[in-house]
């Protein structure tokens, strides 16, 4: 009886853990062959940066112990981090750090923070920034609060929790080749030209844009980036909650779906863009089958490692008016949070600070640095930064604006197949106002 | 143990035995159903560790809520293509019942979509049924039909659930076949014998002899495969993901998306105790009509 309820437990226990695996991270795997971080210039680049912000006059001194940081860089155990570890001890000689990689990063770490055992350093999962003071220790005293983007972000009752381990943004990714080939000369910097850079593509017989239409997720720059960008308001997507009917034609949101709109009804898709396939799109983009994407600057990578050279991916803002200027949106990737009840805090702390001046990871990882000053190393943002964009740093959903998107089960990329498809947008548009304000209702009880 | 009467010894053994089994069993199956139909009642959000009791709201918003109740509208495709699916395993499994060369290796090939994974069976045919390069538009171009090779299978609306019901039915044709082969091997070749002296022909042996002898194991494949179609996720979450614009979205795929999307474990809980109870409203149903029909031949 006895050894029966054991080994039950025994099966209970593993199938738990078998169920907490498997799925993997989006953020996994993007490392980029062509970001090959050149650590002495990184850390060169931040040696100024430290020194100034060192508190004490022998920071290293304090520094000790032996602290875990919990990453979901599985890619890189045994590899980057074995050189990470020894060059982060020659900077505090009498501290040493562990690395621990896990899969499913989001959902392991929720159950650790609430059985209370979790590592020192770990990447923050997606909980309400409100218990933030639960798990994690407050971070301002590093003195990077002004320094770097995305300050606000994990942050509850003005205390900063988390720093982004670096920064993504959203624009145009193009195969330089096919841009040539099709006879376009320079980088379109207003809608007009954009269309007319795709109706180019399309006469030499390239698909314009990879919308990936069908796969439904790859669409979300339409619904979320590009309104941001139009409107310039980080808040865009939060201050829905004021409205009953936060979507019309003339709004951002109607601006950007209607662009994304204008280039299904120009042809400028897939032929059939309720048959598209991801995987083959990278290889299409790759080969100069198709000539764009509309997503984050993560996928640069994944394109190159589908069967091109580095220098033939190009990466510029949607010129998303006639303006000439453009907005563009700066997301962050997971965040370092330090665990509040470590043994080794200061050591665990300057960790957090090692990674962001002078690992070097943000340019293995192909990330614009969270720390302002400091450039990006890949090209293509180097590129994308030529332009002349204006940054706007994301602001993290408010509770209000997700409950309503919960209630309302508003799938934010089905609304662009929707609203791309109907024969009359209005009526899409009218349809999610209606249930955003029914949901809105619901909740206000 | 010296001291106990041997039935004592054999109930301690048995109840022994039995421990482990039933504890499985009460710990996988039961905990989770009972939880399962408590968590109806709830607003649960995933995280919370005390939900609120919401009495029947759940329910109510279930079955009030057309963007929910109303894909099962979708699924009829599936019901439809499903009996298409019986008949046709009906008429394969008479034909590789009788003296047929080579029998065994068709009854292989009938079978064998069944132990493919279905995941790997949606994935395989994401490029058949692809516009542009996909090989059944290539196979219609190819045997003249221009108009139709042009076909968006999974675009449009009205066509995507046959679609992906035929993909189903793909996959488990050759099933029910060996289920009805294995019932036609057991009528008793007497009864055949009987009706050939009576001089019964080809068809009325089918009609009269076959069928009725089936009954109970057409309700076994109507179950399977009703219970199937009230059921059906896989193929749409892999092959469309719900679209065009929502046409194949299923039920299950919007529980699944209620719960793992939008944090609401407490409705898609209700949804799936719906879905429960559908299934066994139809399948009462179905054994009426077809229990009936049974009788009555």
């Amino acid at each position: 009886m006895k050894k029966g309820l054991t080994l039950a437990a025994a099966i209970a226990t593993l199938s738990m853990i078998a169920t907490a695996c498997g799925g993997n991270d989006n953020n996994n795997g993007h490392a980029s062959p062509s970001a090959a971080a050149s650590p002495s210039a990184s850390a060169s680049a931040s040696a100024t940066a430290s020194a100034a912000a060192s508190p004490s006059a022998d920071p290293a001194a304090d520094i000790s112990g032996t602290i875990t940081f919990l990453t979901n860089r599985t890619d890189m155990v045994d590899k980057e981090y074995v050189d990470y570890a020894k060059r982060f001890n020659e900077k505090y000689p009498n501290a040493k750090v562990e690395f621990e990689a896990i899969t499913d990063l989001d959902k392991n770490t929720k159950v650790r923070l609430s059985s209370g055992e979790y590592p020192d350093v770990l990447l923050i999962p997606t909980i309400p920034n409100s218990d933030l003071p639960k798990y994690f220790a407050p971070l301002d005293d590093l003195g990077l609060n002004d320094k770097i983007y995305f300050s606000d972000y994990k942050a509850s009752d003005g205390k900063l929790y988390g720093i982004s381990a670096g920064a993504t943004t959203t624009g145009i990714v193009y195969n330089k080749k096919a841009f040539a080939d099709a006879g376009i000369t320079s980088i379109p910097k207003t809608l007009d030209e954009f269309y007319a850079a795709a109706e180019k593509l399309k006469q030499k017989g390239i698909v314009p844009l990879a919308s990936n239409f069908k796969d439904q997720w790859p669409l979300y720059p339409w619904a979320s980036e590009v309104p941001i960008s139009i409107s310039g308001d980080k808040n865009l997507n939060n201050d829905r909650i004021n409205s009953d009917a936060p979507y019309a034609m003339d709004n951002p949101y109607g601006q950007g779906l209607t662009i994304v709109r204008t280039m299904y009804e120009k042809g400028y898709l897939e032929p059939d863009v309720n048959s598209t396939n991801w995987e083959q799109s990278k290889k299409d983009i790759a080969s100069g089958k198709f000539g764009m994407y509309m997503l984050g600057n993560w996928v640069i990578p994944q394109v190159v490692s589908s069967g091109t050279t580095s220098d033939n991916v190009g990466f510029f803002p949607l010129p998303y008016d006639n303006s000439g200027k453009t907005n563009v949106l700066l997301a962050p990737d997971w965040a370092y949070g330090v665990n509040k009840d470590s043994k080794h805090l200061e050591t665990a702390k300057a960790f957090v600070k090692w990674m962001l001046e002078d690992s070097g990871f943000d340019d293995f990882a192909g990330f614009i640095p969270v720390l302002k000053d400091k450039q990006a190393n890949m090209a293509q943002l180097t590129e994308f930064q030529s332009y002349g964009p204006t940054t706007i740093e994301a602001a993290a959903d408010s509770e209000e604006s997700t409950a309503i998107v919960n209630k309302a089960q508003i799938v934010k990329e089905a609304m662009v197949q929707e609203f791309v498809l109907a024969k009359d947008p209005q009526k899409v548009i009218d349809a999610y106002n209606k249930k955003w304000a029914a949901a809105k209702k619901a909740l206000a009880k | 143990m010296n001291g106990l009467s041997y039935q004592t010894q054999k109930r301690i053994i048995l109840l022994c035995f039995m421990s482990v089994p039933l504890a499985l069993l009460a710990l996988f199956t039961f905990y989770p159903a009972v939880k399962l139909v408590w968590m109806s009642f709830t607003d649960w959000d995933g995280l919370e560790a005390n939900p609120t009791w919401i009495g029947f709201a759940n329910f109510v918003e279930v079955f009030t809520n057309r963007d929910l109740f109303g894909v099962f509208l979708n699924q009829i495709p599936y019901a439809v293509v499903g009996i298409a699916q019986n008949a046709i395993a009906i008429v394969f499994a008479v034909i590789l019942n009788s003296k047929l060369r080579g029998r065994n290796g068709f009854r292989v090939l009938m079978f064998l979509p069944f132990i493919m994974n279905a995941v790997a069976v949606a994935f395989m045919f994401q490029y058949v049924f692809d516009t542009t390069n996909g090989s059944l538009n290539i196979l219609l171009g190819a045997i003249g039909l221009d108009g139709l090779a042009r076909t968006s299978w999974l675009g449009n609306t009205s066509l995507v659930n046959f679609s992906l019901a035929s993909i189903s039915m793909w996959r488990f044709l050759g099933y029910n076949m060996v289920i009805y082969l294995g019932a036609l091997q057991s009528i008793p070749a007497d009864m055949y014998e009987a009706a050939e002296i009576d001089g019964a022909g080809r068809w009325q042996k089918l009609a009269r002899l076959t069928l009725p002898n089936l009954t109970k194991i057409i309700q076994l494949n109507m179950f399977l495969t009703l219970s199937g179609a009230l059921a059906v996720f896989d193929l749409p979450f892999v092959l469309t993901k719900g679209g065009p614009a929502g046409a194949s979205e299923t039920f299950l795929f919007k529980t699944i998306n209620t719960a793992f999307q939008f944090n609401n474990f407490g409705l898609a809980s209700a949804m799936s105790v719906v879905l429960l109870l559908i299934v066994v409203v139809v399948l009462s149903l179905q054994n009426l009509v077809i229990g009936r029909g049974g009788k009555d031949a």
